[in-house]
């Protein structure tokens, strides 16, 4: 079933520049989407739809089965349910201590003071930012800071995760931290959309890819499909992850007998590799 | 990122943080009060050099940086004592300058003195407060004290975004530095004016942005707080006494002092 459904929709910017068109975008329940394209495809302004900030200038966003209403009881709803996280997590920190940072979306929601308090510990706990309830945000790191944020959402028990770019400007512990905590909320049964540009950590955990380029949907489908299209993924300003394309260049250029699909993480690599070799 | 030298850190950090905030917000109010009051400069002074020796050696703030925060209300106070003193007053002129015809009344200088007195004392008060408390401890109590929410709010935010903002100014000025933007003084101008008005466009983006994130997480219009633990009722009685008996000594010593004058 899929839990996040765009059909297509078209957005205008006020000033007059198209940010997406036709976009059909689906989310399955449950598994962990990429979004992948070049910087101002209109990645953000296509996450910005998933709750109600922007509204679509033709075509509806349908959120678990319902079409979204721009009611503000609904969108209450919403915003509990599908949760976003910001790529800079300066826009997102904005109270003096961390813990009322954390505290403000359980708040919002109306929970009793007790509820919150247990909330804030429990998604300080799954981010690993347990101890750092009074410290003001200016003290943190960015990838502690990021945690924050992430801790922000997960307060709020939403079923949907959406982020944008969660990886970037962080050094590659912090990363693959980050990746590691989403890969237990998607086991926990959380439904996870990813925006990003680290190509290589893709196929380790996508279920479904995306490319979006100039605010259109060019290519869709499971991380084999999609890398297999590389003459579409070069036209959208990615790449291949580095093990494909060693797999690519070895074929074509050294006409070793790695044909398509490649593989495309380490693991794949190293299993073909040696089956190449036993043979 | 962050900054080493700034008053947040103290306050995060001296030796007093973890007496009660109540006490604290109460001491330095009374204090300040008293100081206002008081209509000759020996109380204030004397408040200043008290609330000084708290914060220097039981707060423990290092004396380098209390003299360059103290140094701003020290000149204003000072130039203020000048002006009072060469154009207040109607009476006998202690002090002829001979040039412009201006000279020191006694009146102007007793003036300018109790001026000069008085705001070095309140600044006192306040730095105590300032050095030794974290800010969000002084939003939870005032909070608690029912000021209101709109008012807390904004100074909340603001607390928040002037850090962050410092920073973006800080690494404009470096960019601007490394191409030379400082090196004559035409150039200085125009350089600050740049920094200044995009400073004023990237806050005005940032709070757009900080608006999406908070509609995102519900936000309703209000922000929410969670109170503090502290509460009035945890002061000790002995501290309570002790305050009082400060208060009333040093109100005691306003009324005696109250027509001590210099000239």
């Amino acid at each position: 079933m899929n839990i996040i459904e765009t059909k297509s929709i078209s957005y205008i910017y006020p000033d007059g520049t198209k940010a997406l068109e036709d976009v059909d975008f689906k989310a399955k329940k449950g598994k962990i989407v990429a979004l992948l394209g070049p910087n101002g495809a209109g990645k953000s302004t296509l996450f910005l739809q998933f709750n109600g900030i922007l509204q679509p200038s033709s075509g509806n966003v349908v959120i678990d089965g319902e079409s979204l209403s721009y009611q503000k009881k609904n969108l209450l709803k919403v915003r509990q349910k599908v949760g976003i996280v910001f790529q800079n997590p300066d826009d997102q920190l904005f109270a003096p201590t961390v813990m009322e940072d954390v505290a403000f979306g359980p708040m919002n929601i109306g929970l009793s003071t007790d509820e919150v308090e247990r909330r804030v510990k429990e998604a300080l706990n799954k981010v690993g930012m347990e101890g750092f309830e009074n410290k003001a945000p200016h003290h943190l790191s960015g990838g502690q800071k990021k945690r924050v944020a992430i801790a922000g959402i997960l307060a709020m028990k939403p079923e949907i995760m959406v982020l944008d770019e969660p990886t970037s400007g962080l050094d590659p512990r912090g990363a693959s931290q980050i990746l590691r905590l989403l890969y237990q909320l998607n086991k926990e049964g959380m439904t996870i959309v990813i925006s990003t540009h680290d190509v290589d950590l893709v196929p380790l955990y996508a279920y479904n890819v995306y490319i979006i380029s100039e605010g259109k949907i060019i290519k869709e489908g499971s991380p084999q499909e999609v890398f297999e299209d590389v003459k579409t993924i070069r036209k959208a300003n990615l790449r291949l992850p580095r093990i494909a394309h060693l797999m690519e260049i070895l074929e074509k250029e050294d006409q070793l007998p790695f044909d398509k699909p490649y593989p495309l993480t380490i693991g794949e690599a190293r299993r073909r590799i040696l089956q190449e070799f036993k043979e | 990122m962050m900054f080493e030298n700034t008053l947040d850190k103290y306050a995060h950090s001296n030796s007093l943080k973890d007496v009660n905030t109540y006490y604290k917000f109460i001491f330095a109010i009374i204090t300040m009060i008293v100081c206002l009051i008081s209509t000759s400069p020996v109380i204030p002074l004397i408040i200043f050099l008290l609330l000084s020796y708290l914060i220097l050696f039981k707060a423990e703030i290092p004396y380098k940086f209390y003299l360059k925060f103290a140094s701003v209300p020290f000149i204003f106070a000072f130039l203020t004592f000048l002006f009072m003193g060469f154009f207040y007053g109607v009476n006998s002129h202690i002090l002829e300058l001979g040039i412009f015809n201006l000279s020191v009344t006694s009146d102007g200088f007793n003036l300018g003195f109790l001026v000069f007195s008085r705001i070095i004392g309140c600044f006192a008060c306040l730095a105590f407060l300032s050095l030794t408390t974290p800010m969000t401890d002084l939003f939870s109590i005032m909070d608690n004290m029912k000021i209101p929410k709109i008012v807390l709010e904004i100074a909340m935010l603001m607390y928040r975004y002037i850090f962050l903002f410092l920073d973006e100014a800080i690494n404009m000025y470096h960019s601007q530095e490394t191409r030379l933007g400082y090196s004559n003084l035409k150039r200085t101008y125009k350089s600050m004016g740049i920094l200044a008005s995009n400073l004023f466009i990237k806050t005005w983006i940032s709070g757009e942005q900080a608006y999406v994130a908070m509609e995102s997480r519900c936000y309703d219009g209000t922000i929410k707080s969670v109170k503090n633990k502290e509460s009035i009722k945890n002061i000790k009685i002995k501290n309570i006494l002790l305050l009082l008996i400060l208060e009333a000594t040093l109100i005691i010593g306003t009324i005696y002092t109250a027509s001590f004058r210099l000239f």
